[in-house]
């Protein structure tokens, strides 16, 4: 047994504190991080560009909304027009400003700030009304972004179509061109740049958690009148939490546009794609950053998962469409299934078990 | 000493309903003033009106020299003042540890760009709330329940968690409003204890609502009486037992 919490004791608070008590856990990051660096970027495009990339992209926005709504407790339906915020702002940074100073990653955090200054706007009325309202005025935020884009063209750069895709050359931001055989506009280093700026803001996440930010967080989510006693201002916290939540969707939102699907694309960021990310977030587990990355590789995957299945047992008998419509109500009575029996979702799931493991063979 | 807090003709209203009708009362520094009366007296209103949750329609509240009309429940935080809940305010999604970190929250410098990348600043305040938060552990004796989810302990200890959270910022004034209420005999003593052994070593002073009669004549140094919004009694335990307004409103009286 090399994996178990006796025989750790730990001496000082700030050890107290780690994110990875453990020596065997940190040993299993460091492999985790070789795995993610040096292994990944190799395995085909296709992997790259149709299952890693935009997990990242759309597991960041979950992140993201988890800082919101799980743990700040204000209900969000506007990622989608955050995330859409960011990518137009990463676009139009790339476009107008010369090449020598902008490159994508500046650009993709500065939209990102761009996005948290319209959520910080939009999180106006969080101030005074709560739950459903608030959500009510979130999907303002969404509907109104959506329309901004559709109706000044500029943005688009005048675009007839709508779309733009992103110029090649956009992603070879320092010039290298070809560096050691590797092509800089494919897809590895773009899957590099994604996981460096997911691993930094995931880091910056699981921090705020641990210090007095993200306790003023969970205590306005938890009780916000014992939280203006306790010296806490609550309209700054809850603004706070749109900007930093806004900040991750955005970066999200440039990621997916620019390392990912390629183009710049009002459709991409409808209303619907706001629901996924609060799906994932409560499937993985309000609250948990672990849990949001869970919710959104499980999301992301499962149906295509469960149609590839579908389409390998019953794929001679019955035609496409009707395997992959009934392997959607599969899907969904699956997650009716794990949130009546979990409502905390994956990090509970995970939480429980480790409980049980830790117990065994005596549960008592 | 001189009073630290002094509430002045305070009137309170919600729509028709008079929950305070004029009150003035007094707290000297570094006593313990129980305020006692029926339900519905309006002891938890005259709470809130003190440290700014309500506001009144009349009258002012002068604390630590300041007379104020109004103040927020944050610069009443600011000022010194902590206090307690009726019905349990811990945040519920929080560990015990967590929740006591929260009333540190006035001393953090730090901003949440420092926290976040966890830099200079933030880790060192994050050590000191922490060695501050375990000193009231540790004088709560709940050593043991640290890491636990508040929700999952019973009433009497949550009674306990929240006082800890109050005395953690260091308070000029403790406002605890019925600290003692649904606890047995021993979880009274040892509140009662703690309360006492504060209010000795530190001189802090305690306001407090309590319904426990036998626990209000042993630690009281001053008792208010409220009924109906209205102040019937107010002096030492010993003129309070001996107040005829006080025994008609807890007795009644024939008609």
């Amino acid at each position: 047994m090399i994996y178990r919490e006796t025989g750790n004791f730990v001496t000082d608070y700030m050890r107290d504190r780690e994110i990875f008590p453990m020596k065997f856990d940190k040993i299993m990051v460091v492999l985790g991080l070789l795995f993610l660096y040096l292994y990944v970027p190799t395995t085909s495009e296709y992997m790259l560009s149709a299952h890693v990339i935009p997990i990242l992209a759309v597991g960041l926005a979950v992140v993201g909304l988890n800082i919101l709504t799980g743990i700040t407790g204000q209900l969000s339906l506007g990622s989608a027009g955050f995330m859409c915020v960011g990518a137009f702002g990463t676009f139009n940074l790339m476009l107008r400003l010369p090449e020598w100073l902008m490159s994508l990653p500046v650009a993709l955090m500065i939209s990102g700030i761009f996005a948290g200054l319209v959520g910080v706007i939009f999180g106006l009325p969080a101030i005074r009304i709560k739950g459903f309202y608030l959500l009510v005025s979130t999907l303002a935020a969404q509907y109104f972004v959506w329309w901004f884009f559709n109706s000044f063209t500029y943005f688009i750069n005048y675009e007839a179509s709508g779309v733009v895709a992103v110029p090649p050359k956009m992603y070879d931001y320092w010039g290298i061109g070809n560096f050691l055989g590797i092509d800089m506009q494919g897809y590895s280093p773009r899957y590099i740049l994604a996981l460096t700026i997911v691993i930094g803001l995931t880091y910056f996440a699981k921090n705020l958690l641990r210090s007095t930010t993200g306790r003023n967080f969970m205590s306005v989510r938890d009780r916000d009148i014992a939280a203006s006693v306790m010296g806490i201002s609550v309209p700054k916290t809850k603004l706070l939490a749109f900007f930093i939540s806004c900040f991750y969707c955005g970066v999200a939102g440039g990621m997916y546009s620019f390392l990912y699907i390629g183009n710049v694309d009002l459709m991409i960021y409808e209303v619907d794609r706001s629901f996924t990310i609060l799906f994932m977030l409560i499937i993985g587990g309000l609250g948990s950053i672990s849990g949001s990355w869970l919710g959104a590789i499980f999301v992301y995957e499962f149906p295509i998962l469960f149609t590839w299945v579908g389409d390998v047992i019953f794929g001679g008998a019955f035609n496409t469409a009707v395997v992959e419509n009934v392997s959607n109500m599969v899907y969904g009575v699956f997650i009716i299934a794990l949130l009546i029996r979990e409502p905390g979702g994956f990090a509970a799931l995970w939480a429980t078990t480790k409980q049980k493991l830790r117990m065994w063979p005596y549960p008592h | 000493m001189g009073d630290l807090l002094k509430v002045e003709n305070v009137t309170l209203q919600f729509g028709g309903v008079k929950a305070i009708t004029d009150i003035s009362l007094n707290v000297k520094e570094g006593e313990v003033c129980a305020v006692i009366g029926p339900n519905g007296a309006g002891k938890s209103s005259m709470l809130n009106v003190i440290n700014g949750v309500y506001v009144p329609q009349i009258g002012t509240v002068t604390y630590d020299g300041v007379t104020r009309k109004t103040i927020s429940p944050r610069e009443a935080a600011i000022s010194g003042m902590a206090r307690t809940f009726q019905n349990i305010a811990l945040f519920q999604g929080m560990s015990v540890l967590e929740n006591i970190m929260t009333g540190r929250n006035l001393f953090v410098k730090s901003n949440w760009m420092e926290q976040g990348l966890n830099i200079g600043r933030a880790r060192t305040e994050e050590r000191a709330s922490r060695l501050a938060v375990e000193k009231i552990i540790s004088f709560l004796q709940i050593e043991s329940i640290r890491k636990t989810p508040v929700a999952k302990l019973p009433y009497g200890l949550q009674k306990r968690v929240e006082l800890g959270r109050a005395l953690v910022s260091e308070p000029k004034i403790l406002l605890l409003d019925e600290p003692m209420s649904g606890m047995n005999l021993e979880e009274k003593a040892d509140m009662s204890c703690f309360i006492l052994e504060i209010n000795k070593e530190q001189g802090l002073t305690t306001v407090m609502i309590e319904h426990d009669m036998g626990v209000v004549m042993d630690i009281a140094d001053h008792v208010i009486v409220l009924d109906y919004g209205k102040k019937i009694g107010d002096g030492t335990p010993k003129e309070i037992m001996a107040n005829q307004d006080v025994i008609d409103a807890y007795l009644g009286v024939s008609h």
